[in-house]
Parts: structure tokens; C-alpha cells; sequence
């Protein structure tokens, strides 16, 4: 008989074994194996909650246009030590947007947007601290969002500084609670400030990103937003490309800009061109570290997990010394005794892992359900935990299986 | 003075064992061979070292000194994994205590060697009922230890050490256990045994049963001190034991 089927012959038989010893002792298999689903299923838990966080994060930054360059006197997502140097900066303004809209080859749309937040009302409804938005016709162009009932702003809103406005879904939502909801507020007049504007349209619904309402501004034609707050602010430009052409067209407006700002070729850049993966960057970067963190409590639970296979495995050894004198005298060598209990170590922690991972998503779903969190469940996190559950048990198991294996035949076979 | 037929053959063999600073000589130079067929009994008092020589024979120990050949194997000379090998083909173990697996049935205890040899389920089956059968507990294959009576496991236990074929059958106090009717029982499957050609060691501290074998080896002190015809060695031992 080949070496390889007696090795193939023996992990059958000791899978035997070793699930006729774990049915022996059901309520000890049973708490074990407990101990290790509670680590797997936090862990997973974990995993599914992070992953599920960072998509839905990833869904709502491409939100902002995958194709899209923010001209922008600020860093999104600054660090304390360059906002001091960006207040300093020159703001961005009118012959920034000209340059850009005269001079770029590969802009395929350019909107300016300067924010401001005021007060918005209609009859006794009253709105505090709404983002109001001053931009163009190209907005949506840029943005990928656009109204979706009534219209969006148009050229001519913008070159006659009409007095209206576009509301986010839940600016419109709340104001026209009582006058019929979202659908009865295009054709009415708001407030904002203390100035009237006719509701034109209400833009499609976005949702949140970290918490934060995508849906709470109101857009109004740049020219009238510089009559309402002032032309003085520094404005943000949204420059789209063709898809592919992000890079070069960053070069390409950084030549402008550096030109229309007069930059001296030894001075770095006194602005800023923001994109959507960055914002992904940073997000990932302020969170990684929580993130380990996170899933180094659950790996430690799956630690306690594995502690307890070691312990039981080495009171199910000292049980079983005479039958490990007795089999080694029956002719197991020691690689036979050690796959034995290396087997039985194996299923526990296998079996634990499989019932705590199918716990982890139940639990993954539950804090879904309850909270604000989303929970992504991917293959790759059920994969882990199997995986971590099978290492863990035979990292945990080889310490009281090299103890069973190493027992002198004649001292096993003594063994009271 | 090899010879052909010697199954075992045993030279000048020592086993001492360290307890704390002083040095136990278990085995002191021990010699003398047995040949395939033969009935020999160890016998001698407790501390006379024939623990240490069964568990040698049996090649679960090694010795410090000398040489063990059994079945042309240097046994001294073997990794612990050959010696797992070797027990597992040559050597059939009955234990005073029986040693059966508690959870196990009858027919699970005598597939163990089998097992261990690789043998597929089926023919391992069939022959652990063979094994059986021939030591008279065909119809008892599906009972665990606990139902059986000492008698019964000790059949159990050597049907175990015949279902491998094994060249040499090492019995330790096989009838410590049992009351004398039982005992006789198991002496007489013995017997049986070697009339059908088996080698058998039975390690005993009882000069009676010694004197049923046809040979006998007595050991004192870790040597031996009389070699010859059972009845002869066990007279002399009952005179010894009478004249002290």
C-alpha cells in the first residue's frame, strides 16, 4: 500500500474517530464550539458592517461624478496643518471660470457653485441653514443629478439673474409638508433670506453620505446668488471630461490656472484640483485605523475562541492517554495520534466558524436593520471567516495534539 | 547460534532507568531466544524486571544495552515509527486490563490493528468477525465492553491481537483479572492457539501457570535465573519460595 492512500486512509478513519469522540462528550463539543462561533461570528460581523459602510460610501462619492475636476481654493478633507495655508490662498473667482470656460480643450462641461447658508420659508414653514448653491445651467452636467420634476435652471436664468430656484428633494420635502409634499412645490415662491424666488423644479432624491443629507440645498442662478450674498466669495468650478480624460485634463487646467492666478514657476499651486477618489483616499486613511482597531477586538474574541478548543483538547488527552497507549500499541505512530486529535480540533473549529459566520451576517443584518449602518455580505468575508476558524483551530489544537503524540506507549498504557 | 527458526533472540540485554541520582538496573544482561511454534512463560516476583522485558519484547521500550531481533528486525536499532510498523505487524498484545476502547464495539476493537495496517473497510470488517468467531464471540460483534463479561473482553481483546496474523502473541498477566473458571478458559484457548502453530509469550507472576506452558524463563533481579520446561522451572520456584 502507497504511503499516500495509507496517509488518505487514515484521515478517513480519524475524522471517524474524532467525531465519535466529539459525540461522546456532546455538551463539551457543544460549549466549544460555541466559543469559537461567538469569535467568528464577531469577527464577520465586523468585516460585513465595514465593507457594507465602505460601499455605501463609495456609492454616494460617485455621486459627485466620476469624470469631474472641483476647482477649489480648499483641500476636501483637509489636515489642520494646510488650512492655514489655504487661507491664505487668492479666492477663485470670474476670471478663474472665463480662463477655464475659453481656454480648456477637454472641459466638456463647467459649472461654478458658491455656497452660502440662509434661511428658506413658505408660508409659516421655515427652514434654518440650508446650503444654498449659486450655479449654472451645466450644473447637472457635472453633478450627475438633475431635477426630476419641473426643470433644472437654464441659460437664461442665469444671463437675466432671474429670481429662481431649484430645491433638494428634502428642502422641498419638508417646506410643503402641510401644502401636499415635494410634488406641490414647483410653481410656488419661497424664501430665501428675506427675498422671494419661484420654485422651478426639485431635484432628484440622492440620499446620505456619512450621515450628512445630499438633498438639503437649493440651487439658484450664479448671478442671483452674487446679488443675494455678494460677488466676493471664492466659488468652487466643476469641470467634466470625456471619460479617461480626468488626468489630462487636470493638466490641463492646472496650466490655466497657473497662468490666469500667475503662479511663479518655482511657487507650488495656490489651489486645488479635488476629484471623487480622493475623498475615497482620505475616507479610507481617517478610517483604516479604527477599522484595524475594530477588527482586532473581533480577532481577539476568536483568540478566547481558540483558547478554548486548546483547553478542552488537552483535558480530552489527558482522558484519553490509555487509548493512545493502547492504539500506539496497536501500531498509530505518532503523526497518527497527532492528525487524530489535530482532526478532531479541526472540526470543532470549523464547524464553530461555519455556524458563526452564518451568526456574523444574521447579526451584520440586524444592526443593518436597526441602525443607520449597511452591511455588505461577500464571499470573500465568508471565506475569511471559514479560513481564520480552520487556522485557528489547528494553531490552537497542535499544542495538545503534540502532547498526545509525544506520550511514551508504556506510561499511556499505565495511565489511571 | 542463530538459528532460522528463532523468532525472537535476545542478546546480552540491559534497560536501566535514572531515579534521581541512582541508577535501576530493570533488565541486567539478559539472554536467550525463542523459536517460531514455541509456548514460553516469563515468569518471576514483582521487581524482577519482567514488566521491563514484556514492554522490550513488545517493542514499546527500547533497551540501554544489547540486542533484540525479532522477526529478523535490529528492533534497537529502528525510528519509532518502524517500531510502530513492527508492533503493528509481528506483535499481538492481551493485556491483563484488557485494554479496549470503552466506546467502541467488539467488532471497532478488533479492526483497530487493521486500520493502522491500511486494510479497506470491508476486509477489515470481515476479518475482525473471522477473528471473532475463532475465539467463540461471533454472535457478540455489536456489544460495547461494558456489556460483556471479563471473559468475553479478554476473547475480544485476543481476537484483537490474532485478526493482523502477527508472528508472535505477548499476553501480560492475561488472566489477572478473572476468576479462576474464566482463567482456565482463556489458559485453554491458549493452548489451542499453540497447537495451531501460534508463538506465544505469556508474562505471569504465577508459577502455576507457568507450569503450564511447555517452557518457561524465570527472571531475578533483572536476570535470568532458570530456562527450561514449565513444570520443572515452576517446581523450582515453589521450592525456592518454601525454602526461604
Amino acid at each position: 500500500m502507497s504511503a499516500g492512500a495509507r496517509l488518505a486512509s487514515e484521515i478517513v478513519e480519524n475524522v471517524g474517530i474524532a467525531l465519535d469522540g466529539l459525540a461522546t462528550h456532546r455538551l463539551r463539543t457543544f460549549l466549544t464550539t460555541l466559543g469559537m462561533a461567538i469569535g467568528v461570528m464577531t469577527v464577520i460581523a465586523i468585516i460585513a458592517i465595514i465593507q457594507g459602510l465602505n460601499k455605501s460610501f463609495e456609492a454616494q462619492v460617485s455621486t459627485f461624478g466620476a469624470h469631474t475636476l472641483y476647482v477649489d481654493k480648499w483641500k476636501w478633507m483637509t489636515l489642520s496643518d494646510e488650512w492655514w495655508q489655504m487661507r491664505n490662498r487668492k479666492r477663485i473667482g470670474k476670471p478663474e471660470l472665463d480662463a477655464i470656460v475659453n481656454e480648456s480643450k477637454l472641459a466638456t462641461a463647467v459649472a461654478p457653485t458658491s455656497r452660502a447658508m440662509a434661511t428658506v420659508s413658505f408660508r409659516d414653514r421655515t427652514l434654518s441653514d440650508v446650503r444654498v448653491e449659486g450655479t449654472s445651467e451645466q450644473y447637472p452636467l457635472t453633478a450627475g443629478n438633475t431635477a426630476d420634476r419641473g426643470r433644472f435652471l437654464v441659460g437664461g436664468d442665469v444671463e437675466a439673474a432671474r429670481s429662481v430656484a431649484v430645491l433638494g428633494f428634502e428642502v422641498a420635502d419638508k417646506l410643503f409638508a402641510d401644502a401636499g409634499g415635494a410634488h406641490a412645490a414647483v410653481g410656488s415662491t419661497v424664501l430665501i433670506g428675506s427675498r422671494p424666488f419661484a420654485v422651478v423644479g426639485v431635484m432628484a432624491r440622492r440620499g446620505r453620505m456619512l450621515g450628512m443629507s445630499m438633498d438639503s440645498n437649493v440651487l439658484i442662478p450664479w448671478s442671483s446668488f452674487g446679488r443675494l450674498f455678494g460677488a466676493r466669495r471664492s466659488i468652487t468650478i466643476a469641470v467634466a471630461a470625456e471619460p479617461g480624460q480626468l488626468e489630462a485634463l487636470e493638466d490641463e487646467l492646472t496650466g490655466i490656472l497657473r497662468r490666469v492666478r500667475a503662479v511663479p514657476p518655482d511657487k507650488r499651486d495656490d489651489f486645488t484640483l479635488n476629484r471623487q477618489d480622493q475623498l475615497l483616499k482620505i475616507y479610507n486613511q481617517l478610517t483604516g485605523a479604527l477599522y484595524g482597531v475594530a477588527v482586532g477586538v473581533g480577532l481577539i474574541t476568536l483568540i478566547v475562541g481558540g483558547i478554548g478548543i486548546m483547553n478542552i483538547m488537552l483535558v480530552s488527552v489527558r482522558e484519553r492517554t490509555r487509548e493512545i497507549g493502547v492504539r500506539r500499541a496497536l501500531g498509530a505512530r505518532r503523526r497518527t495520534i497527532l492528525m487524530q486529535f489535530m482532526i478532531e480540533a479541526a472540526i470543532v473549529a470549523v464547524v464553530g466558524g461555519a455556524l458563526g459566520t452564518l451568526a456574523g451576517l444574521v447579526v451584520a443584518q440586524i444592526v443593518a436593520l436597526l441602525s443607520p449602518l449597511t452591511a455588505a455580505v461577500t464571499p470573500s468575508a465568508i471565506g475569511l471567516g471559514l479560513g481564520f476558524s480552520a487556522v485557528v483551530g489547528l494553531v490552537f489544537g497542535s499544542w495538545p495534539a503534540w502532547q498526545a503524540a509525544k506520550l511514551d506507549p508504556v506510561e499511556a498504557l499505565r495511565y489511571e | 547460534m542463530p538459528n532460522a527458526n528463532d523468532l525472537i533472540l535476545v542478546s546480552h540485554l540491559s534497560r536501566s532507568y535514572q531515579m534521581g541520582v541512582e541508577e535501576v538496573h530493570a533488565l541486567a544482561g539478559v539472554s536467550f531466544s525463542i523459536a517460531r511454534g514455541e509456548w514460553v512463560a516469563i515468569v518471576g516476583q514483582s521487581g524482577s524486571g519482567k514488566s521491563t522485558l514484556m514492554n522490550v519484547l513488545g517493542c514499546l521500550d527500547t533497551p540501554t544495552a544489547g540486542t533484540y531481533t525479532l522477526a529478523g528486525s535490529n528492533v534497537q536499532e529502528l525510528s519509532d515509527d518502524a517500531r510502530a510498523d513492527l508492533r503493528n505487524r509481528e506483535i499481538g498484545f492481551v493485556f491483563q486490563t484488557f485494554q479496549l476502547l470503552s466506546r467502541a464495539t467488539a467488532l471497532a476493537n478488533v479492526e483497530l490493528p487493521l486500520i493502522y495496517r491500511g486494510v479497506p473497510r470491508g476486509e477489515r470488517r470481515e476479518r475482525a468477525r473471522q477473528a471473532l468467531e475463532e475465539v467463540g464471540l461471533g454472535a457478540r460483534t455489536r456489544h460495547r465492553p461494558s456489556e460483556l463479561s471479563g471473559g468475553q473482553r479478554q476473547r475480544v481483546a485476543i481476537a484483537r491481537a490474532l485478526v493482523g496474523a502477527p508472528s508472535l502473541l505477548l499476553a501480560d498477566e492475561p488472566t489477572g483479572n478473572l476468576d479462576s473458571a474464566t482463567g482456565e478458559d482463556i489458559i485453554r484457548l491458549f493452548s489451542e492457539l499453540h497447537k495451531a502453530g501460534h508463538t506465544i509469550v505469556l508474562v505471569t507472576h504465577e508459577p502455576r501457570l507457568a507450569a503450564r506452558c511447555p517452557r518457561a524463563i524465570r527472571l531475578s533481579d533483572g536476570c535470568v535465573v532458570a530456562d527450561g520446561p514449565g513444570s520443572e522451572v515452576a517446581a523450582m520456584a515453589a521450592a525456592r519460595s518454601v525454602g526461604t
